[in-house]
């Protein structure tokens, strides 16, 4: 516990932490050590974790990397955190992120944004920047982030530790504060596979709190094996091939795709023909919902309100919203307003709809032909904070392997593939179909 | 002063009116549509409010099942079609009352289409009855918001989310209702069909019932719709007959004038019988609608709606038909006590101890409904107890007490829920004499008193007997039971 805290005095500068609860978490290691040596302890027992801060935690702040939620404490608990709680984890605090887990970067924080441990001068990656810095840093065993189209992965990519997003509705979002619903999922960042295994099985199943959430039994994901016959896998033919992706990502890849046949595995290029529809029907879907649901931070009934020149109400719902959310949530709010809006509405938010459905169904075809798909988890390593900062173009195509995964539901992990010439970390994505977290891992166990 | 401009009744008839009725019916559930918090009216402020209610960051909408019950039963009575695959929606719209910001409501796919309500008319002109039938266009199920109090304080508007989060159905008519009267038996019938189906209390005062009115003109004849205007703020049926009658009188007269009506909303304002312009109609207002993400469809399966069905509390057409057959009641009879749940299930209660009921339908009409406010029977708020009240008949019927004294019994026993009728006639000596020895001596001394008028009635004078009878009554000073007392005199100057 205490190499933890003094971890994290040491590494400020990452600016990881948006709050340290190390009083509460040195009690709360005490309990656990009494309940080990009673042999009551959970099966978390003594795992210090974080949590990304759009985890409501009764009795703690919660910002979501916003000044929109300025003094805001949380009144309940996040079904996800009380289940880690009840096995006994020990939440050492809460982490920096992108503001309402909106961004690729961590730049977008009221907080200020993130740095990588791997190089101080590059970003994290986003939304759960400090989620992924904190494991990558050893500022706690794990994390707990939330991934709408890649904020776990693409992360952990670019700190070179492991990210799991697990199929939508895996895990309960009550209490994770909402992004794009549909898109939103809770996931581990953990240094192995097994890690975000366990932490997945405490986490998932049914919740009456959640109507989205799945009532499929939870298995014992860290115990699944493998078929012993070879496995059949895809991979994207644009992450090695296309222009786009960063040369020693694409090379790095390309190893993976020579070790696994060497392995006696099936392993083939798979064309995905909707491969550029990804990124629109996802930021015309996530805005249109992330529009409605970010309509509750008004300024009336908690959170940031304006003060000074509110003459009615709608001066006061636009000052506090404009001065409340940073520029990046501001956008997405209006791209979505405006995807919703009755003229539009058609040509954007009923055809990305469609669209979606489409992305499904090809996703269905090319899971009926492998067990898993893999690709690079970014196109490029972490690049240098800034460098993408005044171009949201650029900065949306960091998600383009990421992003299918939430499109369609599916899960997805990122596991550590080496390192570019830098020493920066790569990651490799696989993806599986809907509730096969348990091949997933150990698929990325056999990898790493 | 405002000096009203009347219309000639030449003008009037020359237009007809097209009106729409949308109604809010609050539901009755134990709990709020998605959230576990209590569901009543008239707690103290923000007693009832949940961290979903506020809509605090992280909750998720949770639906209650007895919603969606509850509105299909009202489609069940109205023969509406019952949706299957049910979606809400998020109606997005910024104000104070509304904590997520969006309402979650139904944009496509009502929970019920179609049906319609039967409602008994006069003409307004002619007087005449006629039977009409008010087509449903769909009612959809809702969220109600929270309540924004202007006067409460001087300087701020202060809010009370306890209401926030209530189940509401919106019925919508289509636009074919003809008369302020058949609105008015419509909201009538609506009433009585959601207290009847327990899925409502349809106070209007409080709000739980609510209608909005949309009104439109035309010349008598044309096909067109005219431009619709929509009137809010009716706190009473009566309320929105007036405001019907007043809102097409001003549109004649802006039409008659050569004037535009503009398509808008307003509100009626019940101390002066006049209406006034609100706002710009929604079409200013984009609401963009889409489905909620947080919620899963609501699939009613075949055997959810048997099941709804089956538990369907008694219809008032079905209970009328009972009253009418089953107890053998007159149409008149029969239509009242059926009018209200309430006094058709103490009349079916004080029928399960008593087979006259026919007496059973007096008393209740008569007595027991002349005490009665409306409130007290709206609380069921009955002065007698069922059993209290065919106990008492059954007294009548086996000759115990007279009717008379069965009226003081009634009074005696009000309010007093233990007290027995026979126990009552006893201890205030309303118990009718029927020792046939002692009623014999009386008769005997009247005959004797009366050797003339004898004489007579067996000659055949046989309307003396009301004499004797009246004669022999006074003696017992009006405790003999005149049944009785009439019988022993024919047998008596028969001998």
């Amino acid at each position: 516990m205490e190499q933890y805290l003094t971890r994290i005095d040491e590494h400020r500068h990452l600016n990881v932490f948006t709050e340290v609860y190390a009083e509460e978490a040195r009690r709360q290691a005490d309990a656990v050590d009494q309940k080990l040596a009673n042999g009551l302890a959970g099966k978390l027992a003594g795992m210090v974790i974080g949590l990304k801060d759009v985890l409501s935690y009764a009795g703690h702040g919660l910002r979501a990397g916003s000044n929109m939620l300025d003094g805001f404490t949380a009144q309940f608990t996040a079904t996800a955190v009380q289940r880690l709680l009840d096995e006994d984890a020990i939440i050492i605090g809460r982490q920096n992120c992108d503001e309402f887990a909106m961004g690729s970067s961590n730049e977008n924080s009221a907080f200020g944004p993130v740095r990588n441990a791997a190089d101080p001068e590059r970003v994290p990656g986003g939304s759960s920047g400090g989620s992924a810095v904190a494991v990558q840093a050893g500022l706690c065993l794990a994390s707990i982030g939330s991934d709408t189209g890649g904020s776990v992965r693409q992360p952990a990519a670019f700190c070179g530790v492991v990210g799991l997003k697990p199929t939508y509705g895996r895990i309960s979002r009550w209490g994770l504060i909402a992004y794009a619903s549909s898109f939103d999922c809770v996931g581990p960042i953990t240094h192995t596979p097994d890690d975000a295994a366990l932490l997945l099985e405490v986490m998932a199943g049914p919740d009456a709190f959640d109507s989205t959430v799945s009532s499929r039994p939870v298995e014992a994901y860290s115990q699944t094996q493998l078929p012993s016959r070879p496995l059949r896998v895809g991979y994207l033919r644009e992450g090695v091939d296309s222009d786009g992706v960063d040369e020693s990502i694409r090379a790095a890849t390309q190893r993976t795709i020579d070790q696994l046949r060497a392995a006696g595995h099936e392993v083939e290029p798979v064309d995905f023909s909707l491969l550029n529809y990804l990124l629109p029907t996802y930021y015309i879907l996530t805005t249109a919902e992330a529009s409605s649901n970010l309509s509750r931070f008004d300024g009336v009934r908690y959170g940031y309100r304006a003060v000074t020149s509110v003459s009615d109400l709608v001066s006061l719902y636009k000052k506090s919203r404009t001065e409340g959310f940073g520029p990046e949530v501001r956008r997405r709010i209006l791209l979505g307003t405006f995807a919703l809006s009755a003229s539009y509405y058609d040509a954007y938010y009923t055809k990305a709809q469609q669209v979606r459905r489409l992305i499904r169904q090809e996703t269905e075809r090319v899971f009926n032909q492998y067990d898993f798909l893999i690709s690079p988890t970014t196109p490029t390593p972490a690049f240098r904070l800034g460098e993408k900062a005044d171009d949201p173009l650029q900065m949306y195509l960091a998600d383009i392997f990421t992003v299918q995964a939430n499109v369609v539901g599916y899960p997805a992990i990122s596991v550590p593939n080496g390192t570019d010439a830098a020493g920066l970390p790569i990651g490799l994505q696989i993806m599986a179909p809907p509730f096969a977290e348990g091949a997933l891992v150990a698929f990325a166990r056999s990898l790493v | 002063m405002v000096v009203e401009k009347t219309i000639s009744s030449d003008v009037l008839s020359k237009y007809e009116m097209v009106v729409g009725l949308e109604v809010h019916c609050q539901l009755l559930t134990q709990s709020k549509i998605f959230a576990a918090d209590a569901n009543s009216f008239g707690a103290d402020p923000n007693t009832q409010i949940s961290v979903i209610t506020l809509a605090h960051p992280g909750t998720l909408p949770k639906l209650n099942r007895q919603a969606v019950e509850f509105a299909v039963r009202m489609g069940l009575a109205c023969g509406s079609e019952i949706t299957r695959y049910n979606v809400f929606a998020r109606k997005n719209y910024f104000y104070p009352d509304l904590p997520k910001g969006y309402q979650l409501s139904q944009d496509k796919g009502p929970i019920c289409v179609g049906g319609g309500i039967r409602v008994k008319v006069k003409n307004p002109v002619t007087g005449q009855p006629y039977e009409t039938t008010i087509q449903i266009h769909h009612i959809h199920l809702e969220e109600d918001a929270g309540k924004s109090i202007h006067d409460g304080d001087d300087w701020a508007t202060q809010l009370d989310y306890n209401r926030a989060g209530t189940p509401l159905i919106e019925m919508v008519t289509d636009p074919c209702i003809q008369t302020a009267e058949e609105a008015g038996q419509y909201l009538t019938e609506v009433r009585r069909l959601v207290r009847y189906l327990d899925i409502c209390d349809g106070n209007m005062e409080e709000g739980s019932l609510r209608c909005d009115v949309n009104i439109s003109v035309r010349l008598k004849g044309a096909t067109q719709l005219g431009t619709k205007v929509e009137v809010k703020n009716l706190n009473s049926i009566r309320n929105v007959q007036r405001a019907i009658e007043a809102e097409f009188r001003r549109q004649i007269d802006v039409v008659e004038a050569g004037g535009r009506l503009i398509q808008e909303t307003r509100t009626f304002d019940a101390a002066t019988g006049r209406s006034y312009a609100m706002r710009e109609k929604e079409t200013m207002n984009d609401y963009r609608y889409f489905p909620d993400p947080d919620l899963t469809p609501v699939v009613i399966s075949d055997d959810w709606l048997a099941d709804i069905q089956a538990n369907m509390p008694a219809l008032p057409g079905a209970v009328y038909q009972k009253f009418t057959t089953f107890y053998g009641l007159p149409d008149y009879d029969a239509a009242l006590l059926s009018d209200t749940k309430e006094l058709a299930e103490f009349y079916e209660a004080v029928c399960t101890d008593t087979t006259n009921y026919k007496a059973a339908s007096n008393w209740i009409m008569g007595p027991l409904k002349g005490q009665l406010t409306e409130k007290q029977l709206r609380d069921r708020q009955f002065p007698v107890t069922p059993s209290q009240l065919a106990a008492l008949i059954t007294l009548i019927d086996n000759g115990t007490v007279s009717q008379t004294a069965a009226q003081q019994i009634f009074g005696l026993m009000a309010n007093q829920p233990n007290a027995q009728p026979a126990a009552i006639a006893q201890a205030h000596n309303l118990v009718q004499n029927r020792n046939t020895d002692a009623l014999k001596t009386l008769v005997e001394e009247v005959l004797a008193a009366w050797p003339d008028k004898v004489d007579q009635y067996r000659k055949g004078k046989k309307n003396l007997l009301g004499l004797f009878v009246g004669e022999v009554m006074k003696k017992s000073k009006g405790s003999a039971d005149p049944k009785l007392v009439n019988q022993l005199l024919v047998e008596t100057l028969a001998g």
